[in-house]
């Protein structure tokens, strides 16, 4: 399999402390990669260093064999990888529809003309299921719908890679259930996908591998079962809810 | 070199009184997230108030100071609470507009009443002075000076010690958390806005004591308090105070060599320099929303 | 709640009904606009030409402040520069008014460059206030270089006798200028805001990074907007200098104009086409009574009104009278129920 995004050393430090520290990763073409990790892990740090919203510290971002370190945030994007947000950042004037187009209008290689954005999008809306929705403003929406919007907006732009920053956070069980069938279906129409989420189970069921951060730092890599044995994630995680216990108990 | 250090002193004491000028519209500015274009009003309407009162009663400059903060800090709070407060949370440019607003209505009622021209108020020591060699020290600029620093660091140590002041300080940084523990934000920005108009009319007074005004000028004053708040960091009191003897020396420094109103354009030229390249002030409060504020 | 906190700030699509019905009436107001030097006083075709300079002004605001959500409080520096540029090379340079007016505009382009670069990085407040501070600095250098432009005391274009490079055009002929100059204006801001340009300004105006991560360059499109509202500012500033003969820093680089610029834009509906235009025809007709009746109370009553207009009309005239049209009703109160504390 050939390496579609590798990170080499990333690091990235806010005033003294390493949000993300020598992270070196590799994600291979057309698979699922999930990231996983307490609160403050570094997360959503390590998409925004690899997306251009942050410079890195040290390191480097290879895409597609294409050295991206220290873009800016439209090259990447332009370059194929295109991204969601933690809290969803729609644009809460336009319609849904719009929404969406303007991530056609855009993205990677299309100077699409306006008309043909707005076709693009119905055909995006369906696909996540929002058609009914089209016509509505951003604000209207569940928070389910907004988080299909989000993806539906990253999807439009007809991305290589798409980094997913916990779009499942918040949705009941039957809706995590739907968002991890479409990612199995983005996948097999070729599309390299990377998952960060809180919540493990989610991930153990989607992705070709996991690959754990614990306070900026690389814990582990594997593919899902080796990474749900392993005891240092077992210690990362327990650690974490059992403060969070004490804590709990202590405020009661 | 005495030429320098006339200079340089006169920069200083009349940094002092920028200062005294800047800190209340630096204090709204980083706690209410306005940026009072009417400031510059207040402080003239205040000179007004105790020349009033100086001319009409005989009452001393220094009682109508205090006469002029009072009425000031009442103005202030209703304006705060009965129309700022009212679309506190609309797109910047609003608020803009609602004090420039406000400056139209207060400059131009003074000039109706009081008409454009320059006024003093006239005191039996602002005129005396201290004399080293050919350096000299005047009373007026020097109570000034002292009254600015005594007011920056009264308030400085309210925000810090007093309950009232960590309440204040607690609702500029996140309203929300600070409405959920209890506190009550229509009076805290109402109060934060009359404290700040309370210094200016304090401020308009000393500017009459120490040198003439007139309606037209509160643009000026404005405009200043800009470039204070910026180069101390928002609702930083001593960073005011450090902004506003920046601005004092570097203006009168500049008067040295340039001619008339191209000091102007040099403090505009250091408040541009400073956004740009560290936009959370000389003392640096981190105020990181320089480049994220929406 | 979330609902009417949307309709605040919400940019109207630019194909809605109210638009093209406008578009009707101007049609047939252009026809008697043309017309009118022949019918009207030449006093009031000074004013209407003042009317269409600050359509034009407003609509040149109206795309970096209404459609890229920048709020420029410097613009007037824009409308200085272009109207010292024409001044400058008509007066010491012996240029005629064209290929000045030509200048001008590149100055304008330019000078939001050279000043959008850094600036445009600021968000917010320190936009406003870095935009502000330039006009004034421009101010004061303007007066400071009296060998070029004259500096406080002023500066005067040749416009009669022997020395005069372009004969004056009059009252007539100023009319024409500012009524063209507006029609460009308003197909400029036609064009960007059914155009991915446009679309790419809305996107950043409502969040930035999300505008990034979808591909759009925001500082291209930032400075862009920058530029050409300073092309159409400086273009403005230009023909005003010569209609005015002699010009001082202080009236050129007033910050009431961009004041009058942002209010007109407010008041009409910001990120709208027709809205900047019909804020500028109703307040400066609405000035210009105040004027003639309250002489000394005028400019007094000019800032209760922008506060009551702030307070209750914030979304502008033109959105209004749509929600006027669909609702049968004007919820003032709206936007002090959404944005008070």
């Amino acid at each position: 399999m050939t390496t579609l995004l590798e990170t080499d050393g990333l690091t990235r430090r806010f005033g003294g402390l390493d949000a993300v520290s020598d992270v070196s990763v590799t994600v291979e073409q057309n698979s699922v990669v999930g990231f996983i990790g307490p609160n403050g892990a570094g997360k959503t740090t390590f998409i925004n260093v690899v997306t251009g919203f942050l410079k890195p510290s040290a390191g480097r971002v290879v895409f597609d064999g294409n050295d991206v370190t220290g873009n800016r945030p439209w090259d990447v994007a332009r370059a194929g990888v295109s991204r969601t947000f933690q809290i969803a950042k729609p644009f809460r004037d336009l319609t849904v529809r719009e929404n969406v187009a303007l991530g056609s209008m855009f993205g990677p290689g299309n100077s699409r003309s306006v008309a043909a954005s707005l076709t693009d999008a119905d055909e995006v809306l369906e696909r996540v299921g929002l058609s009914e929705r089209a016509e509505a403003r951003p604000g209207e929406l569940p928070i389910a719908d907004t988080k299909r919007l989000e993806l539906a907006k990253a999807l439009a732009m007809k991305p290589r890679l798409l980094l997913l920053d916990e779009v499942m956070a918040g949705l009941r069980p039957a809706e995590i259930d739907n968002s991890i069938d479409l990612i199995r279906s983005l996948q097999k129409d070729g599309l390299t996908i990377v998952v960060i989420e809180h919540v493990m189970k989610a991930i153990l069921a989607v992705s070709d591998k996991v690959i754990v951060l614990h306070e900026g730092k690389r814990l582990a890599e594997g593919p899902p079962k080796e990474i749900a044995s392993d005891d240092r994630v077992i210690e990362a995680y327990l650690g974490e809810r059992y403060a969070k216990r004490v804590k709990e108990g202590g405020d009661a | 070199m005495e030429q320098f250090l006339q200079a340089t002193i006169n920069g200083l004491l009349q940094g002092g009184l920028y200062a005294l000028v800047g800190v209340g519209f630096s204090l709204v500015w980083g706690v209410i997230h306005v940026v009072n274009i009417a400031h510059g009003a207040f402080v003239i309407l205040g000179a007004y108030v105790a020349w009033k009162l100086d001319g009409a009663f005989g009452i001393d400059p220094l009682l109508g100071l205090v006469v002029a903060a009072v009425l000031l800090f009442v103005i202030g709070y209703a304006v705060q609470r009965g129309v700022i407060n009212l679309v506190i949370n609309a797109p910047i440019w609003m608020t803009l507009l609602l004090t420039f607003g406000l400056e139209l209505l207060l400059v131009n009622g003074l000039i109706l009443i009081f008409t454009g021209d320059y006024r003093s108020i006239a005191t039996s020591y602002a005129s005396g002075g201290l004399s080293f060699g050919d350096v000299r020290i005047p009373y007026g600029r020097l109570l000034a000076f002292g009254l600015a620093v005594l007011l920056t660091g009264l308030l400085a140590m309210f925000m810090s010690r007093s309950k009232t002041g960590q309440a204040i300080n607690a609702t500029g940084m996140d309203r929300v958390t600070a409405r959920l523990m209890g506190i009550n934000a229509r009076h805290i920005y109402a109060l934060t806005f009359a404290i700040s108009a309370a210094l200016a009319g304090a401020a308009g007074t000393m500017v009459g004591i120490v040198g003439t005004f007139n309606p037209v000028d509160a643009g000026v004053f404005t405009l200043r308090s800009f470039v204070i708040a910026v180069l101390g960091g928002l609702g930083n009191m001593w960073g005011a105070l450090a902004g506003g003897i920046v601005l004092g020396l570097v203006e009168a420094w500049s008067g040295q060599y340039l001619s008339g109103t191209l000091i102007h354009a040099i403090g505009f030229g250091v408040l541009i320099l400073v956004l740009i390249v560290r936009p959370t002030g000389l003392l640096g409060r981190p105020y990181s929303e320089a480049r994220a504020e929406t | 709640m979330a609902e009417s906190a949307a309709r605040s700030t919400r940019i109207p699509q630019p194909s809605s009904p109210a638009g093209w019905i406008l578009v009707g009436l101007g049609a047939a107001g252009f026809a008697y606009l043309l017309y009118a030097p022949v019918l009207l006083l030449e006093s009031f075709l000074r004013t209407l030409g003042g009317v269409f300079m600050f359509a034009t002004l407003a609509l040149a605001w109206n795309i970096i402040g209404g459609f890229a959500g920048y709020a420029s409080f410097g613009n007037v520096v824009f409308f200085g520069l272009g109207g010292y540029t024409v001044a400058t090379l008509m007066a010491k340079a012996g240029w005629t008014f064209w290929p000045a007016l030509v200048v001008a505009g590149a100055v304008g382009v330019l000078f939001a460059v050279l000043m959008g670069l850094p600036i445009l990085r600021l968000r917010g407040h320190y936009f406003a206030i870095a935009t502000l501070s330039v006009a004034e600095g421009m101010r004061e250098i303007v007066v400071n270089m009296p060998s070029l432009t004259g500096g406080g005391a002023g500066i005067t274009i040749p416009a009669v006798g022997l020395e005069a490079t372009t004969s004056y055009p009059g009252n007539t002929g100023f009319y024409y200028f500012f009524l063209i100059l507006l029609l460009v204006a308003l197909a400029v801001t036609w064009r960007v805001s059914r155009s991915r340009f446009g679309y790419s300004l809305r996107a950043i105006h409502q969040d930035e990074d999300s505008a990034a991560a979808l591909g759009i360059n925001t500082t291209r499109a930032k400075v862009a907007a920058f530029a050409l509202s300073g092309l159409l500012t400086a273009l403005t500033g230009a023909i005003y200098a010569f209609q005015q003969v002699t010009i001082y820093p202080n009236r050129l680089f007033s910050i009431e104009f961009t004041v009058l610029m942002v209010v007109m834009a407010v008041i009409g509906g910001t990120g709208t086409i027709f809205g900047p235009v019909v804020g500028a025809v109703g307040l400066q007709f609405l000035s210009e009574y105040l004027r003639q009746n309250y002489l000394e109370l005028h400019t007094v009553l000019f800032g209760a009104i922008i506060i009551l207009a702030v307070i209750f009309l914030p979304n502008g005239i033109v959105e209004s009278a749509r929600e006027l049209r669909s609702t049968k009703r004007i919820r003032f109160l709206d936007n002090v129920k959404a944005n008070r504390l």
